[in-house]
């Protein structure tokens, strides 16, 4: 099994680099490919199972999209094929029409594999939590950005939002999904925060019996999470 | 019209804070709020010391604040600081405010003034800094901070040009701040005894924001603390002016070369991060035209506030007791990394960091926790983790991700089982690391602890 794990060394903001950990420790046996910003994709000429890409600040993300501009075929043919995909945070907005930085003044192109655009905004910071199914599993995380996704996503969404938005404060539909291509606003760890999602990505990207490292562990802290984001009282 | 309500905001205030201070209630805050709800440019219109002293950066401001204050006050000056309330705009304005007369003036050599960062654009507008001190800026609270171009960015709008500017030499991003401002001095640590070239996967600066190269770094100490370059241009740390050249643990006192000049002081505390504190605090009080004896006596007598670090001894029993800012994942690894490091067997950790206000009725954002250096605690000195409150469990995991043995790790929801699991018949050395806004509670695991060392000693 071969991982990628784009641009680990900058996208990494908020906890994200345990996501690439906890799949390290759930799968000793994979073979994980660090491609920094300096390197040639490993995905350009060959098949990963998975890609992983995590929260960057907004001058990374600009760079992020040039580097990965000359791809975009090669990613979106990846995308249809199944490879599964997990951008978190502001990782995702790479992969739409465009993206608005309204404090700078500026507008950059994205991939435009999505249809939708993204407004980012440094006066105006959203702080959130999100309560929703994915596949069927149960799935808790957490917000806190800048910017949000504009467009129609219901034709491809992550999750819906039980409590609180998703996408954008007008929609409870969170992320931007297409076949196995996860790209959710949530931050951060989701993996070993939702040890029964780890192993559904797991799933899809081909492992027959997912074992979530430390699951004991994980399952505890998950399931309290769980009830507590269930639980009325919580803001949210 | 801007005079009256000046005046109006003076005496609601001042007003509020005599009624809060009757009350027994804090008025490190709201007499600030109240003033500036009436009056906007409130603290623009006072007439301020003739020297204005600001502190920011990531970590260590209180710390520096404190430090200023109390060596400026040791040295005869009269000073205006906001130590015992909050650094924000309301908290600053409260502070002064209390210290005004009701025309606006304050009658005091200096103002002392912690400012965070994310406030910035609110106070530099209204209070011009003299000298501006940053000791660091490094990934803070996701919720609030973001991440560190965020806050490079606010303080670059906010700085005022004509300030003098104190910078730690060793952090890339601190060193290069407001390059609208001319008037800069440096301070840092030398190398003679690197720790080493290589440097930590996460850090805040990767690539030269000038040219896009890979930044190498002559030596790293922690996170992007370390002399760093750009191989391809010129994008480097500064030589710092004010420098740390010698720590002397045997004689406990560490050198400041300025120049062709040394200067020995009283070493209070060895934890790296406030060895730059102190540094920072010497080059300020320097340059401000204290003498060399003048800040060998103030410091000598300088102490790191108890409730930020205090060691108590029981008979042979030690309990440290460190303030770890929560939700700061590189303080948080910093306190962690010292606690571990700390000379002892079988020593015992009590880490209580959960957020007050981020878990009563909600559920805290733990992706900080997931961004702190849990490898330290993998120490075979360490005999027991032991996790105390709600978010225990996602502690737990973390450890055990970062490679700590199941079996020394203790996750316990109420600190009264924490303290209960801590047996002194076999551990000698209690570590206790703490939010600041758990003081309450660490009052009391500090109490139950000592009594349980008494009662032991007098076995």
């Amino acid at each position: 099994m071969k991982i990628e794990v784009l641009f680990s060394e900058v996208c990494n903001l908020s906890g994200d680099f345990q996501n690439v950990e906890y799949l390290r420790q759930s799968l000793p046996e994979a073979d994980f490919i660090f491609t920094s910003l300096m390197d040639i994709p490993y995905f350009a000429e060959n098949r990963p199972d998975m890609v992983l890409m995590g929260t960057m600040t907004e001058a990374v993300q600009r760079r992020v999209i040039e580097i990965l501009q000359p791809y975009r075929d090669r990613l979106e043919k990846l995308i249809d094929d199944g490879v599964v995909f997990l951008m978190t945070g502001n990782a995702c907005e790479v992969f739409v029409r465009h993206i608005d930085y309204v404090t700078e003044k500026l507008s950059v192109d994205g991939l435009g594999l999505f249809d939708l655009t993204a407004k980012t905004d440094l006066f105006h910071r959203y702080n959130g939590k999100f309560l929703g199914d994915i596949d069927g599993i149960p799935v808790v995380g957490f917000r806190s950005q800048f910017s949000f996704l504009y467009g129609d996503n219901s034709g491809g969404f992550v999750g819906k939002n039980r409590r609180s938005i998703g996408i954008n404060p007008q929609t409870d539909l969170e992320g931007i999904r297409r076949k196995n291509f996860f790209g959710t606003n949530l931050q951060g760890p989701i993996l070993p925060l939702n040890p029964l999602f780890c192993e559904h990505l797991m799933a899809l990207a081909g492992v027959r019996e997912p074992h979530a490292a430390h699951r004991e562990a994980a399952m505890t802290a998950y399931e309290q999470r769980l009830r507590e984001f269930r639980d009325p009282k919580v803001k949210f | 019209m801007g005079k009256i309500s000046f005046y109006l905001a003076m005496l609601a205030g001042k007003t509020a804070s005599a009624l809060l201070k009757l009350l027994g209630r804090n008025a490190s805050y709201l007499p600030g709020k109240v003033a500036l709800t009436i009056c906007k440019d409130f603290m623009g219109r006072l007439t301020l010391p003739k020297t204005v002293i600001c502190v920011t950066g990531t970590n260590g401001k209180t710390t520096v604040s404190n430090l200023l204050t109390g060596m400026l006050r040791k040295c005869g000056y009269t000073v205006t600081n906001n130590s015992l309330g909050s650094n924000v705009q309301a908290g600053v304005c409260t502070a002064l405010l209390d210290d005004a007369t009701f025309g606006g003036t304050i009658r005091k050599d200096v103002a002392v003034l912690e400012i965070d960062e994310r406030s910035s654009l609110l106070i530099y507008p209204y209070i011009h800094p003299t000298y501006l001190i940053c000791n660091n800026i490094m990934r803070d609270s996701i919720k609030r901070n973001a991440h560190t171009d965020f806050i490079t960015f606010l303080l670059n709008k906010a700085i005022p040009a004509d300030t003098r500017l104190i910078l730690n030499a060793d952090d890339i991003i601190c060193a290069h701040l407001a390059p609208q401002c001319q008037d800069r001095t440096y301070f840092g640590i030398s190398a003679d005894a690197p720790e080493s070239d290589a440097l930590p996967f996460l850090r805040d600066i990767v690539y030269c924001p000038k040219c896009g190269a890979l930044l190498k770094a002559h030596y790293a100490r922690y996170n992007h603390i370390g002399r760093l370059y750009c191989p391809d241009c010129s994008y480097q740390t500064p030589e710092p002016d004010f420098v740390v050249s010698r720590i002397d643990e045997e004689a406990n006192t560490f050198t400041v070369t300025c120049g062709e000049k040394a200067y020995d002081f009283a070493l209070i505390n060895r934890n790296i991060t406030n060895l730059y504190n102190f540094c920072g605090a010497i080059t300020v009080l320097s340059l401000f035209g204290l003498s060399y004896e003048q800040l060998r006596d103030a410091f000598a007598g300088a102490k790191i506030v108890r409730s930020r670090f205090d060691e108590i001894t029981v008979g042979d029993h030690k309990l440290t007791v460190i303030l770890a800012k929560g939700q700061n994942p590189i303080a948080c690894s910093s306190v962690i990394r010292y606690a571990a490091g700390c000379p002892g067997e079988g020593k015992n950790l009590l880490i209580s960091l959960d957020d007050i206000g981020d878990n009563h009725n909600n559920s805290e954002n733990v992706s900080w926790v997931f961004d702190t250096d849990y490898t330290p605690l993998a120490d075979d000195s360490i005999a027991k983790v032991i996790f105390i409150g709600k978010r225990c469990h996602d502690y737990y995991l973390r450890a055990l991700m970062a490679g700590v043995p199941e079996d020394r790790l203790y996750a316990l929801e109420t600190w009264q089982q924490g303290v209960d699991e801590i047996d002194l018949s076999v551990c000698k050395n209690v570590y206790l690391l703490y939010d600041p806004y758990r003081g309450a509670e660490e009052r009391q695991i500090q109490n139950c602890l000592v009594s349980r060392m008494k009662g032991d000693a007098e076995k």
